[in-house]
């Protein structure tokens, strides 16, 4: 059923044709409308450099960024934590798993970001406790998982080679649970741009929410369209380069038997 | 073992509760109220007509949203898989895009086109929910099993029949992932959008509540969600899938 080799090159012409022609739709639809509807692809390009220009402008992209993978290196470090402990205590496998995961999995993220505001004032450290809370249960269920596919044999073996649990952690179970660790980072990383940064629109005075939300107080249609592209851009690229490095170094078949 | 991690649980979950109400007599009650005014004001949520109509409007929008995803993912991923000129574009273009694109810009996209009311909020959740239908089922159709479809070949010609007692059949895992994804993260994005860009479900109470620093209604909204898409995760999807699980076990 797969005949895709033959006809890549037709796939690709598509694939790129449909961009131009969706460029081109828009380009064309745009003239007809007022710019705080639909802005015109140059519009749009224009606010983009912006980000690349103007300092100021660039400034919001860089503190959502640092943000984002600070909350996400902290939410990790705390599941790692979690789920180390019931491994360590499997009597607490029921709180972990059934009480804090649970209800860190259906908190609503507006209702951190809400709270958020309410009990602390609108800062930086506002926005890292909601952005944390929100990707805490995305890193807790891969870390969890990690601990549990931990092959009994190769942590025997562990223990026969070296009583220090210290060194045990650090040679046998983190390189068992990194290719976990690391599909967990990047889910992680994925919710920090796409859904944590409500977190930005109350609960901040820079990032790309706060820019996000006064481009729209204004009906600025264009500086929308462009903060859109800018977060899909930074979480692609970086996504791309970064985590996929990480990806190839712990995949999940080095970790595994034989 | 089990039995005492089951009791610690309930212990815990009984000392958060001590702890909460203990924190919220000597904090203001517009900081962190207690547990039991939170209990009375989502009771109020049911006996309270024109609030229980705006619980009935957010259920609405995500119903609306999920259904609509789950057919645009179905038909997007089904393309991709049959209609191979399309799918490079789908699978190496779209989705890519669809997945990296956040959704408080659906949010603020929509709010230009449609202005505050349900749509937009339909639209921003709809777009955020797709991309995660269309993995799934793309993964599912990718990991058919080539040796009963072979079956199916030789069973029968007729394509209808064999997409429905075979390919069917077999997407169901994914389909079912897909609608118990899509089902979590549609009430804790239509809160989202419905405070910013709708004029009606719990998602403006909440704005509301918020103005009005009410922060007994905040809570009670906070952990009605949390409470209604936790039971249905407990009582509704894990029971399913457990018995999927035992049914397309391989080997």
């Amino acid at each position: 059923m797969t005949k895709a080799s033959p006809h890549i090159l037709t796939q690709r012409l598509i694939a790129e044709g449909a961009f131009v022609l969706l460029l081109v739709i828009w380009w064309t639809g745009a003239r007809g409308m007022p710019a705080f509807v639909l802005p015109g692809p140059e519009d749009v390009l224009k606010a983009l450099s912006r980000f690349v220009t103007d300092p100021g402008t660039a400034y919001h992209a860089i503190v959502s960024f640092a943000r984002v993978v600070v909350s996400v290196v902290v939410g990790m470090v705390l599941a790692l934590a979690l789920a180390a402990a019931v491994r360590a205590v499997p009597i607490l496998e029921g709180i972990v798993e059934r009480r804090i995961l649970t209800f860190l999995n259906s908190f609503p993220s507006v209702g951190w970001a809400i709270l958020g505001v309410v009990w602390f004032q609108i800062s930086t450290p506002t926005v890292l406790f909601i952005q944390t809370a929100i990707v805490l249960p995305f890193c807790l269920i891969n870390a969890l998982a990690g601990f549990r596919q931990i092959d009994p044999e190769l942590d025997e073996l562990g223990r026969s080679l070296t009583r220090s649990p210290v060194r045990r952690f650090f040679k046998v179970t983190l390189p068992l649970v990194a290719p976990f660790l690391v599909a967990g980072l990047r889910v992680a990383y994925g919710i920090g741009w796409k859904i944590s940064l409500v977190s930005e629109l109350f609960g901040a005075s820079s990032g790309i929410g706060y820019l996000l939300m006064r481009a729209q107080t204004v009906s600025d249609a264009a500086t929308v369209f462009a903060c859109c592209i800018v977060i899909v851009i930074i979480y692609g690229v970086t996504d791309h380069i970064f985590i996929k490095l990480l990806a190839r170094r712990f995949s999940v078949n080095q970790g595994s038997q034989t | 073992m089990r039995l005492t991690a089951n009791t610690l649980a309930h212990l815990f979950t009984l000392a958060m509760l001590l702890l909460w109400w203990g924190y919220s007599q000597i904090i203001p009650s517009y900081q962190l109220p207690g547990p039991w005014p939170v209990a009375r004001r989502i009771a109020g949520f049911f006996t309270d007509p024109s609030d229980a109509a705006q619980l009935g409007l957010s259920l609405l929008h995500v119903t609306v949203a999920i259904g609509i995803a789950f057919v645009a993912g179905c038909v997007l991923a089904a393309l991709a898989h049959y209609v191979w000129p399309l799918r490079m574009l789908i699978d190496n273009r779209l989705t890519p895009l669809l997945n990296a694109f956040s959704g408080i810009g659906w949010l603020f996209i929509a709010m230009l086109w449609f202005g505050l009311n349900g749509v937009t909020v339909v639209f921003a959740v709809t777009m955020i929910l797709v991309p995660f239908t269309v993995i799934n089922v793309r993964t599912g159709l990718q990991e058919l099993n080539a040796e009963l479809l072979e079956l199916g070949r030789s069973l029968t010609r007729n394509k209808v029949r064999q997409t429905a007692k075979i390919i069917v059949p077999l997407l169901v895992p994914y389909l079912f992932a897909a609608l118990r994804t899509s089902f979590g993260v549609s009430w804790k994005v239509v809160l989202t959008a419905e405070l910013f860009g709708g004029n009606a479900g719990v998602g403006y109470l909440l704005n509301v509540a918020r103005q009005e620093f009410d922060t007994e209604t905040i809570f009670a909204i906070i952990f009605f969600i949390l409470i209604f898409v936790a039971a249905a995760e407990i009582i509704l999807f894990r029971p399913i899938q457990r018995r999927l699980d035992r049914r397309f076990a391989r080997d």
